[in-house]
């Protein structure tokens, strides 16, 4: 991997970095689709690249399940398998070992579980997660890694980040001895829980392992924990973690959480939000989200976004069009995922520019008041981002600061 | 007004029911005229009013959808219905998302494809379905549904009873007097001032299984018109004058021909009984307007409707419909020769049923986990070819999105900084039956966009090869001899239809969708039972 940082935000932690990696350079700070089952859902691999996406992320629980390991070895690989000429993430699949499996039980070898076919205990250790990511063949490759519940409180929280570094030996040692050095680029994975002292030890103890991992990740967050813990945690570990590596957040998809991240130094970040949401029938906008069932919307003549460049409102497909299909058409489906596809990336885009231009306090001050305007601004954006010296409610005495998560949604009225 | 010309192109002398070439060619009032069709060609079916998991995009990288049949009834759930409400001079292909110089749009009540009972139409009205439950639409509020809605073309209302059989002579009597009367009523002239844009005007052929009935409905179209009725239609002297080609909904006539059987058609068995009634709708009516049949069963059903009646369009709803359930099409018109050996092949061809080839592969099937070739065994995709002009002629190439799938022209920039690919428009490699597999099996709605796209293409490249035998010298013989070597090679009971069917239902039916509990080894639910299965999937229609 190549890692450049090409501008930094005056202001804030924000940063604009070149990664290029095997197939491609992708530029960040960028949000990853999730392609779970090695698709996009709904779209082919034509349609996501010509959305202007170029990293896209595969899951490796779920293609070891399916289709095994031993058919994306005959094809040459996830990339050949599903087509994907650009770039690919897969994640260690401990996140779902632990998420869709009650039975898991992690020991100090690894994660037993009760396999999904035959119902068999099965193993999976940190060398056998990499050994798999070899054979799918992705770009970046990331640690398995010993996940709690980011509301787990006690002694499992160390245990788990303790382990996670010596898993992170293993994988380290199975990884380098492979060959795939060049090709395959590991990530460390930052645990620690939401205990500001372990996340330090943990991210001290990976810094120490720098010259062997490629980049870094913050886990164990998007859990349902508070927003003003996340922030903290993602601010803490951001801060320290080493300038000339790619910072990747996990699961974290919504516009504004994107935005505080952003500016608090991170790089990347994956969820399966903007897609899912998308098949319930929810467009993403800079106004806030629009839920596209909701009888209001079933006249309205004009399209999700007008200055929106995806398929779906270059097009002109109307509000009242979607209505009428989705949640019941698969290509209702399919039009909302291109546009929540393109408004992340477009919100990523502009994210980019603004860094580049030195602009970036700006572009989240105009994001915030379109995005959430009179619904009233959430506290814990406004304390993260004036963490990194920028006051959203600066000559905003009139708008309303909410507590909790804050998120905005379309209601009917 | 569109006008829809018909020009047959056969050089042969042409008799009433002989196969023959065609060219349709769109002329609107308004905007562009459509890319013209050479028939014997393919009507694209559609649900809610789009290409079954055809995005925009993909629809319109899709070179076999041209002809495209909407119907109106899903959109009776709202009042008023959204498609009536939009302005402009397309209103229908800009709200659905279709292209005018490409796309011709066909416009019915009802789809075709359903053949669930329904309450009786009336004198006043016909009943029709939405996901609200039944509807009534009056010929009048079609009339005015019709003109506001612009399609390039319109299927009359007619009164075709889907309740229970047998039924009356005096029902069928009425059946006729009605559909007469609701054609009349779309064929009147447009009061306004202004000329506004009236569509071509389809009739569906009425008379159900009675070839008297049959007849004297056919015959009533092409009768001189005298008094008020002629007032009515003026300047019109008779109503097959203001008619543009002849509908038959093999649906309701196999319902009434065969209500038992009706969930398992036996083609084979009421194919002359079809071939009877469409002749007797036809024998009275001019040959040179188009003839169009839906929900026909098989490529043989078509072509035997080719060789025999000589239609000119086909429905693609059994290729659509087989991109639902997982089976890629594999097969060619003319068959292959079978001085082709397996090695000329890229592919493992379908599997052979006593002698006869599956028309395609029912990729839920665990031999194609592995299989890593392309959809078909009759195509290549075309990205074997170092460019598109060296195509070969040797070897068809499917050039759908499945087996030669193409990068977009161009991308969406997202920053200054983003670098775009030096690559786009090019040909990629062609996806695997392997994937498709896998996607099938995980419950991925990228499975059926690819096989939608490719089924499409190989139904073109059919009915292409089909106008290309019937185009050559001494076609009709050549076709003829061509048609008896399609049934010697491929299966026409479609078992892998079936076969797939019930795979489908698994998948669909399991709770959690692509949940791996299904796959269990000994994991046998009732559901497996194909029997029991094929029965309950029968999809609406049964054909």
């Amino acid at each position: 991997m190549e890692f450049e940082v090409v501008a930094k935000c005056p202001v804030t932690n924000a940063r604009v970095s070149k990664m290029k990696l095997a197939h491609g350079v992708t530029v960040l700070p960028t949000f990853m689709p999730v392609a779970t089952q090695a698709a996009i859902k709904g779209l082919t691999p034509q349609q996501v690249e010509s959305l202007g996406i170029n990293l896209i992320l595969n899951n490796t629980y779920h293609l070891n399940l399916r289709p095994g390991i031993e058919v994306l070895r005959e094809a040459g690989g996830a990339h050949k398998f599903q087509g994907w000429n650009h770039n690919l993430l897969t994640d260690s699949g401990g996140f779902q070992l632990v998420s869709l499996n009650k039975f898991t039980q992690i020991t100090e070898e690894g994660a037993l579980f009760e396999s999904p076919f035959d119902g068999k205990p099965t193993m999976l250790t940190p060398e056998e997660s990499i050994s798999i990511q070899h054979a799918i063949g992705a770009d970046i490759i990331m640690q398995l890694d010993d996940v709690v519940s980011s509301l787990t409180t006690g002694p499992r929280v160390e245990e788990a980040m303790w382990r996670t570094i010596r898993w992170l030996d293993r994988c380290i040692e199975t990884h380098e001895k492979s060959g795939k050095v060049d090709t395959q680029n590991l990530f460390a994975i930052v645990q620690g829980g939401l205990d500001p002292k372990l996340r330090d030890q943990c991210v001290d103890e990976m810094i120490n392992r720098k010259h062997r991992v490629a980049g870094y990740a913050i886990g164990g967050l998007s859990g349902g924990e508070e927003k003003d813990t996340f922030w903290r945690v993602i601010k803490q570990c951001a801060d320290k973690l080493p300038f000339d590596r790619p910072r990747y957040s996990m699961g974290v998809g919504f516009a504004e959480d994107l935005l505080v991240c952003v500016a608090l130094g991170v790089d990347m970040a994956d969820c399966v939000f903007p897609t899912r949401t998308a098949r319930f029938g929810v467009a993403l906008t800079f106004k806030g989200p629009l839920n596209l069932r909701l009888s209001k919307h079933q006249a309205e003549m004009q399209p999700i976004d007008d200055t929106c460049p995806c398929p779906t409102c270059s097009s002109g497909t109307t509000r009242a069009a979607l209505h009428h299909l989705v949640t019941l058409e698969t290509v209702g489906a399919h039009a909302v995922t291109q546009h929540n596809l393109v408004f992340q990336a477009r919100l990523m885009g502009r994210a980019r520019d603004a860094i580049m231009n030195g602009t970036f306090p700006e572009y989240l001050k105009t994001f915030f008041a379109d995005y959430f305007g009179d619904k009233g601004y959430p506290e814990w954006c406004v304390n993260a981002l004036r963490s990194v010296g920028v006051d959203l409610l600066d000559g905003k005495d009139n708008t309303a600061v909410v507590t909790g998560s804050g998120a905005v949604w379309d209601r009917s009225e | 007004m569109s006008t829809l010309n018909f020009t047959i192109q056969t050089a042969e002398p042409l008799s009433q029911f002989t196969p023959r070439l065609g060219r349709l060619s769109l002329h609107r009032h308004e905007g562009p005229p459509a890319q013209d069709i050479l028939t014997p060609a393919l009507i694209t079916t559609t649900s809610r009013g789009i290409v079954p998991h055809l995005s925009r995009d993909n629809v319109v990288a899709t070179s076999p959808i041209a002809w495209t049949q909407v119907h109106f009834e899903t959109f009776l759930e709202q009042t008023p219905p959204v498609l009536a409400l939009h302005k402009g001079s397309h209103p229908l292909h800009t709200f659905l998302g279709y292209e005018p110089e490409k796309h011709i749009l066909a416009l019915s009540l009802r789809d075709p494809h359903d053949g669930q009972e329904m309450p009786p139409n009336t004198k006043e009205y016909v009943t029709c379905r939405c996901v609200r439950g039944v509807r009534r639409v009056s010929p009048a509020s079609w009339r005015s549904l019709v003109l506001a809605c612009k399609p390039d073309v319109v299927t009359a209302l007619a009164d075709t009873p889907f309740t229970p059989l047998p039924h009356s002579q005096k029902r069928i009597t009425k059946s006729l007097e009605r559909s007469t009367a609701w054609l009349a009523d779309l064929l009147k002239p447009s009061q306004e001032t202004v000329p506004t844009e009236h569509p071509a005007v389809l009739v569906q052929m009425a008379g159900g299984n009675e070839v008297r009935a049959r007849k004297a409905f056919a015959e009533g179209l092409v009768e001189r018109l005298y008094g008020k009725d002629q007032e009515l239609v003026s300047p019109l002297q008779t109503l097959d004058e203001g008619i543009a080609g002849y509908v038959f909904d093999l649906v309701p006539l196999q319902l009434s021909l065969a209500p038992v059987a009706a969930a398992r058609v036996e083609e084979t068995v009421s194919s002359s009984a079809h071939e009877r009634l469409l002749k007797a709708s036809l024998a009275p009516l001019p040959i040179t307007k188009p003839r169009i049949v839906h929900s026909a069963r098989s490529p043989h059903t078509l072509l035997r409707l080719i060789q025999d009646i000589g239609i000119d369009l086909f429905d693609a709803h059994f290729a659509q419909r087989a991109a639902d359930i997982g089976i890629a099409l594999d097969f060619t018109f003319p068959a292959p020769y079978s001085t082709q050996t397996e090695e000329q092949h890229l592919a493992l061809l379908p599997r052979k049923r006593e002698n006869r080839t599956d028309l395609g592969h029912n990729l839920f099937a665990a031999t194609y986990a592995h299989d890593h070739s392309c959809l078909a065994a009759c195509f290549a995709g075309a990205a074997s070819f170092p460019s598109i002009s060296q195509l070969s002629s040797e070897f068809p190439v499917c050039l759908c999105g499945a087996c030669s799938p193409r990068s977009y022209p161009s991308w969406i920039q997202h920053s200054a900084l983003d670098t775009l690919p030096t690559d786009v428009g090019t040909f990629q490699k062609p996806f695997t039956r392997s994937y498709i597999h896998h996607l099938l099996h995980t419950h991925e709605m990228s499975s059926h966009t690819l096989l939608a796209m490719h089924n499409l293409t190989v139904m073109e490249a059919f009915l292409a090869g089909v106008r290309g035998v019937l185009s050559k010298v001494d076609g009709a013989k050549l076709f003829t001899e061509e048609v008896t070597r399609f049934h010697e090679v491929y299966d026409e009971h479609m078992v892998v239809f079936e076969e797939a069917k019930v795979e489908w239902a698994s998948v669909e039916r399991a709770r959690g969708k692509g949940r791996l509990q299904r796959e269990k080894p000994g994991n046998t639910t009732p559901l497996a039972d194909s029997t029991a299965m094929s029965a309950r999937v029968s999809e609406k229609g049964a054909l």
